[in-house]
């Protein structure tokens, strides 16, 4: 799948795009949800999953979940991966439409069986 | 180093209390387990644990072998299609045959409780409460350390996002600290959980309507293959139903249970 990843960690970013790598993905990279916006009205090739961090500078996650569900720029799964781990945080995010959510710090595993969750989701 | 004799020591002591097979061959697979035991112990070489146990195994020392020499390996919803045959396909069924009974199900080598409670979520999932309220679980291990866990109900952060949605999270765990989920009330109150040896255990005779039996077939030879099944078949009802691991079926098994498909998922059925 070709998997957007929205965070202002380029450390995470890294280490999550290896991952996805290894799991015969593609990731691409927006470090806010602005500059998310620009590359899903840009980008050409479709974005399957979105990885939405939820703190960032100039546009949050929910901010940009929020954004999502006025201005449908995408109907792509977004799911949520955050240090945020309270049930509250959870769920907010899918009230806003989040398809799943992932809480930080996880592992491979836990990443490739949220996305076979999504994937029997489509 | 191990030595050989000390490897097939422990190696058939296993055997013999859980029925799991260490070959030869695998003896390697024992390592970190005879060296965590050489450490909880205090002693200094797997050949003292060796003298240590050849003299007396007491209760406690065998709940501590056995808890250390089981894979305990388990998560919420493994393999997702026995969970929604359940729902969908097996209850209405089982319900439909049984008005007004109490149905009961049988996790029965439960690990740490994700089966069970996953059987029991998605239940409550689909069910009126109704229909619910009649429903439970028992759940049984060798592993004493894996059912203080089952009966606890309380898993970690990584636990609770293995095989569970975050919907199912949020309707049916507490977050008793950040690291520290523990499954609601309503569902815990469902599930019953103790200590049965599937190879020498007493099994009761047509008590459960459905059986998960999944993922400790694979670790035994055909010989106690054979015994367990024909004993959780025994503890069906006529009419129930068997559900093994996704890497387990009854191919080459003398059995007295009848393989019965839902859609793709085979299950296995007592007439
Ligand atoms: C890999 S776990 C499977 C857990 C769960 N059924 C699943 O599929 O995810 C296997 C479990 O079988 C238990 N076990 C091994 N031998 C057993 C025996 N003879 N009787 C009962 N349980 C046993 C182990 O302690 C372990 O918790
Ligand atoms: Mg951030």
């Amino acid at each position: 799948m070709n998997i957007l990843i929205v965070d202002d960690s380029k450390a995470i970013y890294a280490m999550v795009s290896k991952m996805l790598e290894e799991g015969g993905h593609t990731a691409l990279w927006a470090e806010d949800g602005l500059r998310a916006i620009e590359i899903i009205k840009s980008n050409k090739s479709k974005i399957d999953v979105i990885l939405l961090d939820w703190n960032m500078p100039n546009m949050n996650g929910p901010e940009f979940l929020e954004y999502n569900i006025k201005e449908k720029i995408t109907s792509s799964p977004i799911v949520m991966m955050t240090t945020e781990n309270s049930p509250d945080a959870i769920k907010k995010a899918l009230s806003l439409n989040a398809a799943e959510y992932i809480m930080k710090p996880f592992t491979s595993d836990i990443l490739f069986n949220k996305l076979s969750l999504i994937e029997m989701m489509l | 180093m191990i030595r050989e004799e000390v490897y097939k020591f422990f190696a058939d002591y296993i055997y013999k209390n859980t029925g799991m097979v260490y070959a030869s061959s695998d003896y390697y697979r024992l390592d970190s387990r005879i060296n965590e035991l050489v450490k909880f112990f205090s002693l200094s070489s797997p050949d003292e644990l060796y003298s240590l146990y050849k003299k007396e195994i007491t209760l406690d020392m065998r709940a501590i072998l056995i808890n250390i020499s089981t894979n305990n390996e388990t998560y919420f919803f493994r393999d997702v299609k026995p969970f929604t045959t359940l729902a969908k396909k097996i209850m209405p069924e089982i319900m439909t045959l049984n008005p007004n009974e109490e149905i009961k199900m049988w996790s029965a080598a439960s690990s740490t409780g994700q089966e069970a409670y996953s059987m029991l979520m998605c239940l409550k999932n689909s069910l009126e409460d109704s229909a619910f309220s009649k429903m439970s679980v028992e759940g049984s291990d060798v592993s004493t350390k894996a059912l203080d866990k089952a009966k606890a109900g309380i898993y970690s952060g990584l636990e609770v996002q293995r095989g569970l949605p975050a919907q199912l999270l949020v309707k049916f765990f507490q977050q008793l600290e950040p690291e520290k989920w523990q499954i609601d009330l309503s569902i815990q109150k469902k599930a019953k959980f103790y200590e049965f040896n599937l190879l020498t255990g007493l099994f009761p005779s047509d008590k459960f309507h459905v059986i998960f039996c999944r993922n400790i077939l694979i670790y035994q030879d055909k010989e106690n293959k054979i015994k367990i099944l024909n004993n959780l078949s025994k503890s069906l009802r006529k009419g129930g139903v068997l559900i093994l691991g996704s890497g387990e079926s009854l191919v080459g098994l003398e059995t007295n249970l009848q393989s019965c498909m839902y859609d793709d998922f085979t299950t296995y059925k007592k007439i």
